[in-house]
């Protein structure tokens, strides 16, 4: 069981895959945007985050960096996740500061088996 | 954000990427949604939701394909077709599973706290985000390329959705709203009428079992009102039995659903309904177009037409819009020859107030059987003579009987003698009485009194073309064309009677203050043939200038011969000469029947080519090489510009 953060401005993005990983034994916790993301982060203690990518406010990118950039959250892993899913998408992640990167619409096992690596990594 | 239902033109980078970001999300929820439906649905009795489910990941995997397939991941622009054919190719694989997600929630109970039902509409909402308003085509329809949409083309068609259960008004406005309808709803038969009456709708679905105005109810009074009329109205009712589906039907109802309803019924039926109507509308279109037409025609008629009225229809690339192209064309056409003749018979009316102020007024006639200032036949009161010729007198005088003015024509007591000849003469006046037409002066009656036989006409305040000729010398081509144009018209509506006139010249010819012809002397030209007979003296009544050759040969004769006498007398109108001048009547007629008269454009070199050669044509010597009729004469009159 993990205590994940699902950072997503989609309703129904939200309500669905929280409910997948909630069926799967994790703990998940639910930001809007990329500023509530980023607040919720550094004063909550999360095993890993998920992060849209297409955010208002602040977008998925500079929420990493900014994540990335407090001591409190330099080491929680996050795993971006995005529809958009252009070439480039993936590094253009990996250079923000996520760990990982996953395109929707969500495959469960293989994000479920990302999650499971990095926690494997950081346990 | 980019709204790709009117979006047009090519894709760059990034515009691909926010489509495909647009795409992929409903992709994922309704994958993610419906796996965990899967999940759930454990068990044997869950058997035929399993395959359901499975059918509608199978059909989102496909629309994934071909969001991928369209939308590469590369950067690259993509051609200005691609989002149109994207969505055309996303509608078959939508509706496979809206049509699988909504059969799943017509079976399940409708409890809104289950988390089942909700989660399949969530399926179903996502899936209408799959295709925009634009390429979506109509529920039921085939996918891109299918029939015509079943909508009115005006927009989504709107339906009115009755019932008193507000459940049922919530589900099924939903379906609908996410088919595509607009629809409202109303909980009672009384709101549905007001909001019939505030606005337009293209299908009703009525409940019947209602609290006040039931279903019948309405449907009577929707069937009654020539406004509600037309508009479908689809029953779905809990009562099936036989007699209550009658009803409805009988009524006017389109169909009739019985609850609770297969979904693809609904659909099939509604869009049967909305196609119906669609044509129903569209013939009515048709109907109004054609009265547009039609209309058009009695204004052309009156005279009020103005071109370009059908403009709008003109630009249909239909048969009505032939129609209306071709109506515009002729109207136009009329309308120019009618602002022409308009033109002449203003040219003719100025001829003619000249010639009547410095016409030497009046002539003095007397020596005829009447007395001016006397009463005649205890009827007329002679006013004045107004001439004379080789039959008699003509008065002027006031019949007390009709109280107007009528011309009285007394004829010579040496014509009347013999019996057989005046039964002849009064059965063709009686003929000449059935012309009636504008340019004819009218024959009242043929009578006798105290021996003297007379003739009553129409009075006609005006001047003889003979007169006009000889003040006014040559008249303009206009002149011209606006009393043989008339002369025509009247000779047509004669021919076509049989009366033919025999003695058209210009003495017989009388034009009012307006420019209006009237030709006189229709059926008493015989008597005026056989009164140049009978004269002794050689008084020539009716002159040979003006008689066919045929009939200087006392040939049978037809209307033909009539034309060739308008020949004579636009001749002389436009020339101020006849076409054959003899010394003596003997030396005309030779000519008449031997010479080819000098073309008068060759004497009038202004006028119309066309109205030389018409004249010309006209004076043939045989019949069958002039015009053959008085109509067609007419027609060729008016088309010399």
């Amino acid at each position: 069981m993990a205590r994940i953060l699902l950072v997503e401005d989609n309703e129904m993005n939200r309500d669905m895959l929280s409910r997948r990983l909630q069926r799967k034994g994790h703990d998940v916790t639910l930001a809007v945007d990329g500023r509530e993301g980023v607040a919720m982060a550094r004063a909550g203690a999360y095993d890993i985050i998920l992060m849209d990518m297409s955010l208002p406010e602040i977008d998925g990118w500079a929420a990493t960096r900014l994540l990335r950039g407090a001591p409190e959250t330099q080491q929680v892993p996050i795993i971006a996740l995005t529809a958009h899913a252009m070439a480039g998408d993936r590094e253009k992640a990996l250079e923000a500061g996520c760990d990982d990167y996953d395109t929707k619409p969500i495959e469960l096992p293989r994000l479920l088996a990302k999650i499971d690596t990095l926690l494997a990594r950081d346990a | 954000m980019t709204d790709f239902a009117t979006f047009r033109g090519p894709l760059t980078p990034a515009l691909a990427g926010e489509l495909r970001h647009e795409l992929r999300t409903p992709v994922n929820h309704i994958v993610g949604y419906t796996e965990m439906l899967l999940e759930d649905a454990a068990g044997p009795e869950a058997a035929d939701r399993r395959r359901a489910l499975g059918e509608t990941l199978a059909a989102t995997r496909e629309v994934l394909a071909l969001i991928n397939r369209a939308l590469p991941s590369t950067q690259a622009t993509l051609g200005a077709d691609v989002v149109d054919a994207l969505f055309a190719s996303l509608a078959a694989p939508q509706q496979r599973i809206t049509r699988t997600v909504e059969e799943l929630l017509a079976a399940a109970d409708h409890d809104a706290g289950d988390t089942y039902a909700q989660d399949l509409r969530k399926i179903l909402q996502a899936a209408a985000r799959l295709v925009p308003a634009r390429a979506q085509p109509a529920p039921g329809a085939p996918a891109a390329g299918g029939a015509a949409d079943a909508r009115p083309s005006t927009g989504p068609a709107r339906i009115l959705i009755v019932d008193d259960d507000e459940g049922n008004r919530d589900v099924l406005g939903r379906r609908l709203e996410r088919e595509g309808y607009g629809t409202q709803s109303a909980e009672d038969g009384r709101r549905a009428l007001a909001l019939l009456a505030e606005q337009p709708f293209d299908l009703i679905l009525l409940d019947v079992m209602m609290p006040e105005l039931d279903g019948y109810e309405v449907l009577g009074r929707l069937k009654d009102s020539p406004a509600t009329r037309d508009i479908p109205v689809i029953v779905i009712s809990a009562l099936d039995d036989m007699a209550s589906i009658v009803r409805c039907i009988e009524r006017g109802a389109e169909d009739f659903l019985t609850k609770p309803f297969d979904p693809v019924l609904l659909r099939a039926r509604i869009n049967a309904s909305l196609e119906k109507k669609r044509l129903h509308d569209q013939e009515l279109e048709y109907i109004r177009q054609v009265g547009r037409v039609i209309e058009a025609a009695t204004a052309v008629e009156q005279g009020t037409y103005r071109a370009g009225t059908l403009g709008d229809m003109a630009r249909r690339d239909d048969a009505l819009g032939r129609l209306a192209r071709v109506f515009d064309g002729m109207a136009a056409e009329v309308h120019a020859r009618e602002e022409r003749l308009r033109a002449r018979l203003r040219e003719l009316r100025e001829d003619i107030g000249i010639a009547r102020n410095s016409r030497e007024m009046p002539v003095v006639l007397d020596g005829g059987a009447l007395e001016v200032g006397r009463r005649f036949a205890e009827r007329y009161d002679i006013r004045t003579t107004v001439g004379k010729g080789g039959m008699g007198t003509v008065y002027r005088a006031y019949d007390r009987e009709l109280d107007e003015e009528v011309a009285i024509k007394t004829l010579r007591p040496e014509l009347m003698t013999d019996q057989g000849l005046i039964e002849r003469f009064k059965s063709e006046i009686r003929l000449a009485r059935r012309i009636s037409h504008r340019n004819v002066v009218r024959t009242h009656d043929f009578g006798e009194w105290r021996g003297v036989y007379y003739l009553t006409m129409e009075y006609v305040e005006g001047i003889m073309v003979r007169d006009l000729i000889d003040v006014r010398g040559p008249l303009h081509a206009p002149s011209a064309l606006a009393i043989a144009t008339q002369l025509a018209d009247s000779l047509a509506v004669a021919h076509e009677q049989g009366i033919i006139h025999r003695d058209i010249k210009p003495q017989n010819l009388l034009l009012d203050a307006d420019g209006v012809l009237k030709v006189m002397d229709f059926g008493i030209a015989r008597l005026a043939e056989r009164a140049s007979a009978l004269t002794e003296t050689g008084l020539v009544v009716g002159t040979p200038a003006y008689m066919s050759p045929e009939q200087l040969l006392s040939e049978p004769i037809d209307g033909r011969s009539d034309l060739y006498a308008v020949g004579v007398v636009l001749y002389e109108c436009l020339t101020g000469r006849l076409p054959f001048d003899g010394g003596s009547p003997v030396s005309l007629i030779a000519k008449v029947l031997s010479q080819e008269p000098e073309a008068p454009i060759a004497l009038t070199p202004d006028m119309p080519p066309a109205l030389s050669a018409l004249i010309v044509r006209l004076l043939a010597k045989r019949p069958e090489d002039r015009v053959q009729t008085a109509a067609e004469l007419g027609g060729l009159l008016r088309q010399i510009a």
